[in-house]
């Protein structure tokens, strides 16, 4: 099923660990290089920046092609335009197989995009060939949930083949709009996109079981954080409401919006599973199951508040921060104190160059984003500090 | 074959010692697990959430607690923050320093962003310098530089370096006339300081993996800069001369240090800038899209003989 052999992709994983090894002084540098040439790959790869613009270029390519053909149509019926999109699909489809199969690009941005195009002008085609032309109705027909479900079978499809997590996320996505088709109650909306997501859990959660450390391991760990995390927001329905910023912070959001029984289930279901997920991510040594486990912890304690409808407190953020930056120095305490600096078979220590990369990048990043001046102010005698509109470190409009 | 037999075969074939094989091992099966990133992001929300809920309560309660009490706390978590970091800060030195405790780095971001705070606070309450923000910015600005080569920081460099850009920004804020003229002019100018500057101190080694840092926000902003430069509408050839020769410069500088973000830099900011050229005045659709058909391709064309000739390499 997979378009790449097993044996490629293991033994490009095994280039990537001697890389960071080497990088780690874990092998010497002429280890490095004769256990390098005895793993070599026939995959075309490239960096992650050059990834990124091949990517936006080959989107750019192909959706301006699209447009072209359509302005040579001149002003085509949506039916037209619906089988031009669902030819450009199979095309782009085509093309990405061949990219992949033909040219070897793993991970190149081309092929990439190519998939990912073919995936919008499926479901694009197949809205504007197929159901364009209907009356508009508040409750659309069951038929239509076709586009998403489509959707949903062709990002798998695309995951499965290619290996991109992001098709898995997208199928996730899709599913999220196949229950509004289907029944106009939110309590079941919520539920069958939650029980879709379990499915995909349990699934999973078998097939990972026999790639114990090989190279889908990780790629198996990202879709499963992924399916905890979408089962976690199905079921929290003060984060996954859209009309989130009209209740959020003052917190009157009424339970009566959802029948009390499901309402409050979905309440117990958002503190049972914080402690769940990451129950399984420290079993499994699962570094993403782990920080969904955590993210998710960190939405039920924001989200308690407008769930039992009591109001927020400005001082709400700094007992979170506390409560943060005290579990952090209580567990890093903790595993420095064991033998060797391990508990468990857990450490604090950085056992990967790779962490202090990534904490350099997002330390640039964040601080560069972080309020960390005074804006421009009124220049009114009779300003007042206040407001609270914007909170933040102080650069907010109020200060 | 898994990574776990390959280090099997390497072992027993003599290419990697029993010790090795048995700590990459370890490293592959996360024996031990490193929880070392983890808690950093952990440390670094809790900060974060802590001073936006304290901006909050400042915001909110100020007139209810008085001047008094809230420039007290401020300057309490002020002083202690900064009293831990000197206090625990080994020996200055010019080249890389591991930080000395865990949250050290932490603690000194709480620091600066209490700083901010205060700052903001006090200057909207009392206006001790009223009308001249800037100079604010500016002063935070030396004192994140300071407190970043001291403390070997990047959080607390990128503070520096964005503070340096605001306080640039709202310096000519206050003419009013050829705002965008005089912002390009000053963004060139803050990339010229910050480069020339960041170029100084790696050759003096001070501190020479900050450079990065610069390097990266200078091409950004350079980027821009010259960008809506080529976007205005009369006298925009100097501006294209200038992006097509920073293009050139960041390609080489990308290619034969093999940071690879410059390339990419240089190929979307050249693009944008080279399209709006070829664009201007042009309204019919099939031209636009034609355009963007010949030169996406191109561009990939392009993109992919650099990529095969450099960076294979993820």
């Amino acid at each position: 099923m997979r378009i790449y052999s097993a044996s490629s992709e293991e033994t490009l994983r095994a280039r990537k660990l001697l890389r960071d090894w080497v990088g780690d002084g874990f092998l010497a540098k002429t280890q490095y290089q004769r256990l390098e040439q005895e793993t070599p790959s026939e995959l075309r790869t490239t960096n992650i920046f050059l990834r990124l613009v091949l990517f936006l270029f080959t989107l750019l390519s192909v959706g301006a092609a699209f447009g072209l053909f359509l302005v040579f149509l001149s002003r085509p019926s949506n039916q037209t335009a619906g089988v031009v999109s669902l030819i450009f699909a199979a095309v782009c489809y085509a093309a990405a197989e061949a990219a992949a199969s033909q040219a070897r690009l793993y991970r190149y941005g081309i092929e990439e995009a190519l998939a990912v195009c073919s995936v919008g002008f499926l479901c694009a085609g197949m809205q504007a060939a197929f159901f364009s032309g209907r009356s508009y109705s508040p409750q659309p027909e069951a038929i239509q949930s076709m586009v998403p479900a489509a959707g949903v079978v062709f990002s798998l499809w695309i995951w499965r083949r290619f290996g991109l997590l992001y098709a898995f996320l997208a199928a996730m996505i899709f599913v999220i709009f196949l229950p509004g088709y289907w029944t106009s109650s939110h309590e079941a909306q919520h539920l069958i996109v939650a029980v879709f997501y379990a499915a995909g859990l349990v699934v999973v959660a078998v097939v990972r079981s026999r790639h114990r450390f090989d190279y889908l391991d990780e790629a198996y760990s990202a879709v499963e954080a992924f399916l905890w995390l979408g089962i976690y927001l199905a079921i929290n329905l003060q984060v996954s409401s859209l009309n989130l910023s009209m209740h959020w912070w003052d917190g009157t959001r009424a339970a009566s919006e959802f029948a009390r029984p499901f309402y409050w289930g979905t309440w117990v279901l958002i503190w049972c599973l914080p402690p769940i997920v990451l129950a399984r991510g420290i079993r499994q040594r699962d570094r993403f199951v782990i920080a969904v486990g955590a993210i998710v912890a960190v939405l039920t304690f924001v989200s308690n508040k407008p769930y039992l409808g009591w109001p927020r407190h400005t001082w709400d953020p700094m007992l979170l921060g506390i409560l943060l930056t005290g579990v952090a120095i209580y567990l890093r305490r903790w595993l420095a104190r064991g033998p060797g600096g391990i508990r468990n078979g857990f450490t604090a220590a950085r056992l990967s160059g790779k962490d202090k990369q990534w904490i350099n990048v997002g330390a640039t990043v964040t601080g560069l984003l972080s309020p960390q001046a005074p804006a421009p102010q009124p220049s009114s005698p009779d300003f007042r500090f206040g407001g609270g509109q914007t909170g933040g470190g102080g650069a907010g409009g109020d200060f | 074959m898994t990574i776990l037999t390959r280090l099997e075969q390497w072992k027993e074939q003599g290419k990697v010692s029993p010790e090795q094989c048995a700590h990459l091992a370890g490293l592959t099966r996360g024996e031990p697990f490193s929880l070392f990133l983890e808690l950093n992001v952990l440390l670094y929300a809790g900060v974060l959430a802590f001073v936006a809920g304290l901006g909050w309560n400042v915001s909110t309660w100020s007139k209810q607690l008085g001047d008094g009490l809230v420039l007290t706390v401020l300057s309490t978590i002020l002083a202690a923050s900064f009293w831990y970091c000197f206090s625990r800060a080994p020996a200055w030195s010019p080249a890389e320093t591991p930080a000395p405790s865990p949250i050290f780095d932490y603690v000194l971001y709480l620091g600066s962003l209490i700083w901010s705070m205060e700052l903001a606070y006090v200057e909207n309450r009392f206006h001790v310098l009223s009308g001249q923000l800037d100079l604010y910015l500016l002063a935070s600005a030396a004192l994140f530089f300071f407190l970043a080569y001291r403390f070997d920081n990047r959080f607390v460099l990128s503070l520096a370096l964005s503070s340096l850009a605001g306080w640039f920004g709202l310096t000519i804020s206050h003419w009013s006339a050829h705002q965008d003229a005089a912002y390009r002019q000053y963004a060139l100018l803050y990339c010229l300081l910050v480069g020339v500057g960041g170029a100084l101190l790696q050759r003096a080694s001070l501190k020479p993996h900050f450079f990065g840092t610069y390097l990266n926000i200078v091409a950004n902003v350079l980027f821009w800069a010259l960008l809506s430069g080529v976007f205005i509408r009369q006298g925009y050839g100097p501006w294209f001369l200038a992006l097509l020769i920073a293009c050139g410069a960041s390609v080489a500088w990308g290619l034969t240090r093999r940071q690879f973000a410059f390339v990419a830099y240089a190929a979307v900011y050249g693009y944008v800038g080279v399209s709006s050229l070829f664009l201007r005045g042009v309204t019919d659709q099939t031209a636009v899209l034609f355009y963007l058909v010949v030169s996406g391709v191109a561009m990939l064309v392009a993109l992919v003989l650099i990529g095969r000739r450099f960076g294979r390499q993820a």
